[in-house]
């Protein structure tokens, strides 16, 4: 059962479009995985749309410029062609023209999922597309593995696979860490986390994530800073922390 | 402007519910019958509305036109998206615009390759499909097309150049170049029109 979502604040902005993309793009994810939280950015984009339609027109000093320009932009627009050339495509319902533009897309479905060690995991739409811009699996420490993605200016995010029993050693944040459980459960010293949770870190906790089912624990991991670790020899990945986790 | 239709001022008398009942008609005679009316009521009661919102957003006038203007384009291009069932025309329209600014703001910041709105919010599922303007500077390097661009009649080609080389904004070319920002839009959208045509026939 997911029992960590975003903040009320994070969703909001999110709807608002004012949300970081990287940001926006683990909150998106979490909502294809969550009914609660899609039930609220449906609300919220209501209210926002209402708000936009109550917004005053509140510039009667050009008023007469802009209608001038409203009615040209209005000839311009209305001579551009329609792009539904396909009738009969569009009538389809939404599912099945998605699924059919995923197909396009990519030529088959199977890049709705990723593979590792023989194991398939099903990944949320929103992250459909990052699909090909993942890198090679590579394994970390203990039974830990990652793969990169790359998110263009944003930075990079990973998938992370903790092994039945692996752990990532014990480590705190310079900056923030945004962690959205894919598949599998784990728990960090602070809590215990399940598929779709949606868990936000930052400079203030220490934690050492670990997996403790039988099956493992597949999670996607956005962090804007190099990880600090804390105890043990762990601390002499330090130097290193940037190429492993960003 | 344009002969025969009418250019209403305001409709904000209409009240929120009738409103959506209304617009939503309109909406499916646009999608159904490309009916110009019926945009031009569905035009009148937003662009006013979408204008303030996005001024209040980018506090930029040139841009606020800029995100009117496509986002009312996709309205009457793509009307037969739009599902009475799945919310208002006011969402639809608000979610179009959201994803617009969303993705006009990481233009402006120079992120291309990065996370789009439509990842996000598939609003416009068809997006992808579009064959106007996007794919060329998502797949296409200038490199490539080098050979082609300089086939470009003069003034398209000056328009390009000072808008996916130098990264000027629409409006700065139209200041620069001492004309209508709409004679720039319509001179880039023939460009990539060109370029598009060029590209294919090359296939």
């Amino acid at each position: 059962m997911i029992r960590f979502h975003p903040s009320a604040h994070q969703l909001k902005e999110f709807v608002e479009g004012t949300q970081s993309p990287a940001i926006s793009l683990m909150v998106s994810a979490h909502c294809d995985m969550c009914e609660k939280c899609q039930r609220f950015v449906e609300i919220e984009t209501e209210s926002l749309a209402a708000q936009m339609v109550s917004t005053a027109n509140d510039s009667a000093v050009d008023a007469g410029d802009v209608a001038f320009q409203f009615g040209d932009m209005l000839s311009q627009i209305t001579q551009l062609p329609s792009t539904n050339n396909n009738r009969s495509e569009s009538n389809q319902p939404l599912e099945y023209r998605e699924l059919a533009r995923n197909i396009d897309e990519h030529e088959h479905v199977g890049c709705r999922t990723i593979e590792l060690d023989g194991r398939t995991f099903t990944l949320p739409r929103t992250l459909h597309r990052y699909i090909d811009k993942t890198g090679n699996w590579s394994s970390l420490v203990g039974k830990l593995w990652q793969a990169p993605v790359d998110l263009g200016n944003q930075g990079v995010a990973n998938f992370i696979f903790m092994g039945s029993g692996g752990s990532v050693p014990e480590h705190t944040h310079r900056g923030t860490e945004y962690t959205l459980v894919i598949d599998g459960e784990f728990s960090d010293g602070l809590s215990r986390y399940d598929t779709g949770d949606f868990i936000f870190m930052d400079g203030e906790k220490t934690h050492t994530p670990k997996a403790e089912g039988k099956e493992g624990c597949l999670v996607f991991s956005i962090v804007d800073q190099p990880l600090h670790f804390t105890s043990g020899l762990a601390r002499l990945l330090n130097p290193f922390s940037h190429l492993f986790f960003r | 402007m344009l002969v025969g239709i009418p250019l209403e001022q305001s409709n904000s008398t209409i009240k929120p519910k009738e409103c959506a009942t209304e617009m939503s008609d309109y909406l499916v005679a646009v999608a159904d019958a490309r009916c110009k009316r019926s945009f031009a009521r569905v035009f009148n009661y937003f662009a006013p509305r979408l204008r303030s919102y996005a001024l209040k957003q980018m506090g930029n006038e040139a841009l606020a036109m800029e995100l009117v203007q496509d986002t009312m384009s996709n309205v009457w291009q793509k009307a037969h998206l739009f599902n009475a069932e799945k919310g208002s025309p006011s969402t639809w329209i608000f979610t179009i615009a959201r994803n617009i600014r969303f993705d006009m703001l990481r233009k402006l910041q120079n992120r291309k390759e990065d996370v789009c709105s439509d990842d996000l919010w598939p609003v416009l599922c068809e997006q992808t499909a579009d064959a106007n303007e996007a794919p060329l500077d998502e797949q296409v390097t200038l490199e490539q097309i080098g050979y082609l661009f300089e086939s470009l009649p003069i003034k398209q080609k000056a328009v390009v150049e000072a808008i996916y080389i130098e990264g000027k904004s629409q409006q700065e070319v139209a200041d620069e170049l001492s004309i209508p920002l709409g004679t720039v839009k319509s001179r880039t959208r023939l460009a990539l029109q060109r370029l598009k045509v060029m590209l294919n026939d090359n296939d």
